[in-house]
């Protein structure tokens, strides 16, 4: 089963007078553990596809097919709670909630899910497990201010994967890091990503990225193409 | 200014925020201003405007009027002390007169014809010229004390007719009479026929020209036994009912203007500290420091005027809509001075968010993430 | 939720300025609370502590009892209205009392009675009174003798009591007899006969109201008689100063939900792009608006609390002339008025939050 379907997506704005076609007759069909880099120059319509790809936009026409959901129609209610369940996102600048701990910054996702005591135990302790797998487990009680680039980074991408999602949506997760520890996250990304069988999507205008990704798609002007 | 207005329009919501929170402050201050001004006006506005400038009550009297009394002898002590030029009885009473028909509670103020005492604010008809004459403070016409009108006293005996009103001269929150001396004292006895004797209330002096009032009444206090000489504005301001409403009021005002500084004062500092990226950037791009200061004066400005206009609008229709029977209004004064004060201390408020203004350095536009919030 | 608390603790430098400004709003309400209640309670202390349903003044004498005059004829009627089932005389007189030792006089009512109000024990021999405590602000002392009015009239400190106040002059329970020869020696123009009485209070099993009726017409309406309650609000100035002060109060915390509203709408504002992110990563609207709703009023309880230790200490640095009384129902009242005014305030950002787009956490600078 595919993590993720996009048959026939458009989105359409107005602006003003004009109608801005932000994403053109999108198809892409992503595999359950394939990792996808998704390359294009500012305003050709990465932003918007992933939104729509995540849950977080509806498109104009076409559909959008997560994991078995298909999530075209669902209210700006029921996208928000497939989110919490479903995908993951390690996003560009703002990640990480300034005033709360690394392992509490897992937990925000973590709390979205579980009710109850006995789930929230759950969630702390699988919040627990994967700061250990990310090389994090002495840093939980760390505010992000206190945590290096590569650090902060590497919360926010055990934060995306604290809810078992089928999805994870990357944007431009190297550009605040230098080369060496982009290649670091990047392996990270690829190893838990593949590990856990889960999708990704990284959003990247940086070439390096796409050594670590399974296949390659540009977008030019909204539409796409296969590199 | 450009900066300034831009900001207001685009970003409305928190400066009409702010702007309704001074303005709420500013309607509480004139507010209570006016009804403190009026209460004072009510209860001792015959006293204001009568024209002795010194007046003596009896020692007992805690600088209160009615309760106060003297013996006539005090009167020629009083006259007789240097500097005063005129001394003259008064008397002051509450009594239930019948006038248009219905029973009602008025004051009398009696004064000897010729002596000090005599109301200073007649706006309509004349002094009393002789016996049973009267002048009434104005605002009670609809009680029946328009000039022409019979008052009948106590007692069915006495009448005074009203020869001319006066402007802000009720006591007590009553409408009141000033008469003669003899038409007052008729009126005691009226009242209570076992008295055999009516003591002035007071001594009204006016003092000869080059002597201050006060030195006139601290020669009184000093030379006449078992009195109490007091300015007119100091029997006015310490009168007991007006003291503690004044200081009592003082202090609420007070803690009005604390909250307008304390509010506006933080309200520019977050918003700079805000707007730090977009400040860096435009001095970065040759904005000069003090054309940005003076954007946030401009602002200060703004925001304190639409209080002004909202608060003012707003004593303005709650003194209306209260009907309020005790004549308060909004002086023009007073919404000067507020207005002043509001705009004087949220600039010297604004200091902080001034401060943090200058100290921008247009280099860190160059740094990574300088631009950032 | 939990996040909401943690921001408090952890950024408390965020919510400084609201806290702050809500200590002076908070000094600000009690001041004027107690300034109310201050009034209230000093003027009415006299009426409130009579265990009697009903006052009778004499019609003449628009409800103040100052002004009132009973003869012992007009109360023998009184008396004899089905019904009645005890009357007793009262007498108020205004008057400045010398104090030993003190260079100013003190603000006296002396009042002459036959039924014990509350808390005053039974009329004490002639010459002597139960001085009200208040009384000692200026420094009348357990055993003394007052020199009472223009004449003198000794009286001696037998006992004190409390709550007792006429009008904010400290209270002087005295004898009928003792009364009279005070008031007439002191206004020479309200004399009283022995048996006269300037106000009866008057004690019915039956409804008040009823027997109200029944006794101003008994006396062809030489009497008005009111309940204790409207008796208590006939009090000069009492109904003016509740309306007056009410309404300066409720302004007040309509200031209080602008400033709340005010700094969390800045407070929104910097927290729009993490919101974004919470949106995105699938927290509702709700519980953002929850999470800042429980800061708001525990920013307003902070401040109740701040604010009232502040104006406890202020309490004590004001003159006795200002009557400030601080009393446990209006702080009550004032705190549940903070915290919902707070709240309401706070809940003035749900547009705002509501607005805020998910989709903006995604690429931005570029």
């Amino acid at each position: 089963m595919p993590a993720l379907q996009l048959i026939d997506v458009s989105k359409r704005y107005r602006s003003g007078d004009e109608d801005i076609v932000a994403v053109d007759h999108a198809a892409l069909t992503l595999g359950d553990d394939e990792v996808l880099a998704l390359v294009g120059p500012s305003g050709s319509g990465k932003t918007t596809l992933i939104s729509i790809a995540g849950g977080l936009m509806t498109p104009t026409s076409g559909r959008v097919i997560v994991g078995e959901q298909d999530i075209t129609d669902y209210s700006a209610r029921e996208l928000t709670r497939f989110r919490s369940e479903h995908i993951g996102f390690v996003f560009q600048t703002v990640n990480l909630v300034p005033f709360l701990t690394a392992r509490e910054n897992l937990l925000v996702v973590g709390e979205l899910v579980a009710s109850g005591r006995g789930r929230r135990q759950q969630a702390g302790a699988r919040a627990d497990q994967l700061l250990e797998e990310l090389g994090l487990g002495h840093r939980g009680t760390n505010l992000p201010s206190e945590l290096s680039g590569g650090e902060r980074q590497r919360v926010a991408i055990g934060r995306a994967l604290m809810n078992e999602p089928e999805l994870v949506l990357f944007d431009e997760p190297t550009s605040a890091l230098d080369t060496h520890l982009g290649e670091q996250v990047m392996e990270l990304i690829r190893s838990e990503v593949k590990g856990r069988g889960t999708a990704a999507v990284i959003v990247t205008h940086d070439h390096r990225v796409t050594r670590y990704c399974d296949r390659v798609v540009s977008i030019t002007d909204g539409r796409l193409a296969d590199d | 200014m450009f900066l300034a207005l831009r900001e207001i329009r685009r970003t409305k919501a928190r400066f009409i925020l702010l702007a309704g929170a001074v303005g709420l402050l500013v309607f509480l201050i004139l507010f209570v201003q006016a009804l403190t001004g009026a209460l004072i006006r009510q209860f001792i506005g015959a006293v204001d405007h009568q024209s002795g400038q010194v007046l003596v009550y009896g020692a007992d009297a805690r600088k209160n009027l009615e309760g106060s009394r003297v013996p006539p002898t005090t009167v020629e002590r009083v006259a007789a002390v240097p500097g005063v030029a005129a001394a003259g009885p008064l008397g002051e009473g509450t009594f239930s007169v019948r006038i248009g028909g219905a029973a009602r509670d008025a004051t009398l103020f009696g004064y000897e014809l010729g002596k000090p005492g005599a109301p200073t604010t007649l706006v309509d008809g004349r002094l009393p010229r002789a016996d049973f004459e009267g002048v009434a403070s104005d605002g009670n016409s609809a009680k029946g004390f328009r000039i022409g009108a019979v008052i009948h006293l106590d007692g069915g005996a006495h009448t005074i007719r009203v020869v001319g009103i006066a402007r802000d001269a009720n006591f007590s929150v009553l409408p009141t009479v000033f008469t003669t001396f003899t038409t007052y004292t008729q009126a005691r006895l009226d009242a209570n026929p076992g008295s055999r004797v009516v003591f002035p209330s007071a001594v009204a002096a006016t003092v000869d020209p080059g002597v201050s009032p006060e030195t006139a009444r601290d020669r009184i206090n000093q030379s006449v036994p078992g009195v109490q000489a007091l300015t007119r504005a100091q029997a006015v301001a310490e009168s007991p009912g007006v003291a503690s409403v004044s200081e009592s009021i003082g202090a609420v005002v007070l803690l009005c203007f604390f909250v307008v500084i304390v509010v506006s004062g933080l309200f520019f500092l977050i918003l700079t500290v805000q707007k730090a990226p977009a400040l860096t950037l435009l001095r970065a791009i040759g904005v000069k420091a003090g054309a940005l200061v003076r954007a946030l004066v401009a602002q200060a400005t703004i925001v304190v005027l639409g209080g002004l206009v909202i608060g003012t609008a707003l004593a303005w229709l709650a003194l209306d809509a209260a009907g309020n029977g005790l004549g308060a209004r909004v002086e023009a004064g007073s919404v000067v001075e507020t207005g002043v004060l509001v705009l004087v201390l949220s600039l010297l408020a604004s200091l902080g968010a001034a401060r943090r203004v200058l100290r921008i350095d247009p280099v860190r536009a160059t740094v990574p993430g300088g631009l950032e919030a | 939720m939990r996040n909401a608390l943690r921001e408090l603790r952890r950024r408390p430098q965020r919510f400084l300025a609201v806290t702050a400004a809500l200590v002076v709003l908070t000094v600000l309400l009690l001041f004027l609370g107690g300034l109310l209640d201050g009034l209230f309670i000093g003027a009415t202390g006299a009426f409130r502590a009579q265990r009697a349903s009903l006052f009778v003044y004499s019609s003449d004498a628009n409800d103040s009892v100052i002004r009132s005059r009973i003869p012992a004829e007009l109360r023998a009627q009184v008396e004899s209205v089905p019904g009645v089932r005890a009357v007793g005389g009262l007498g108020v007189s205004l008057l400045g009392a010398r104090v030993p030792g003190q260079q100013d006089l003190a603000d006296t009512a002396v009042i002459g009675y036959e039924r014990r109000p509350a808390g005053v024990p039974a009329t004490p021999p002639a010459g002597s009174a139960w001085a009200d405590r208040r009384l000692e602000a200026f420094g009348v002392k357990l055993g003394q003798t007052l020199r009472l009015g223009p004449r003198g009239i000794p009286l001696r400190v037998r006992g004190w009591v409390s709550d007792t106040n006429y009008l904010l002059q400290g209270a002087l329970w005295v004898a009928p007899t003792t009364w009279r020869e005070v008031q007439n020696a002191s206004r020479p123009d309200a004399q009283f006969a022995p048996g006269a009485f300037q106000a009866l209070v008057v004690d019915t099993a039956d409804d008040p109201a009823t027997v109200a009726r029944r006794i101003d017409d008994s006396t062809g309406g030489s009497t008005n008689t009111l309940t204790k309650d409207a008796a208590i609000l006939a009090s000069p100035g009492t109904r003016q100063q509740k309306s007056t002060f009410n309404g300066i109060i409720g302004v007040t915390f309509a200031v209080v939900g602008l400033v709340v509203a005010l700094f969390f709408a800045l407070l929104t504002i910097e927290r729009v792009p993490i919101y974004g992110v919470l949106k995105a990563l699938g927290t509702t609207t709700r519980r953002l608006v929850a999470g800042m709703l429980l800061q708001a009023v525990i920013v307003a309880s902070v401040a109740f609390i701040t604010g009232g230790l502040l104006t406890y200490g202020l309490t004590r640095l004001l003159p006795a002339r200002i009557p400030l009384l601080l009393v446990e129902s209006r702080a009550i009242t004032t705190f549940a008025g903070l915290v919902l005014t707070a709240a309401i305030g706070g809940a003035l950002s749900l547009r705002r939050i509501a607005r805020i787009d998910p989709v903006t956490a995604i690429g931005t600078g570029t």
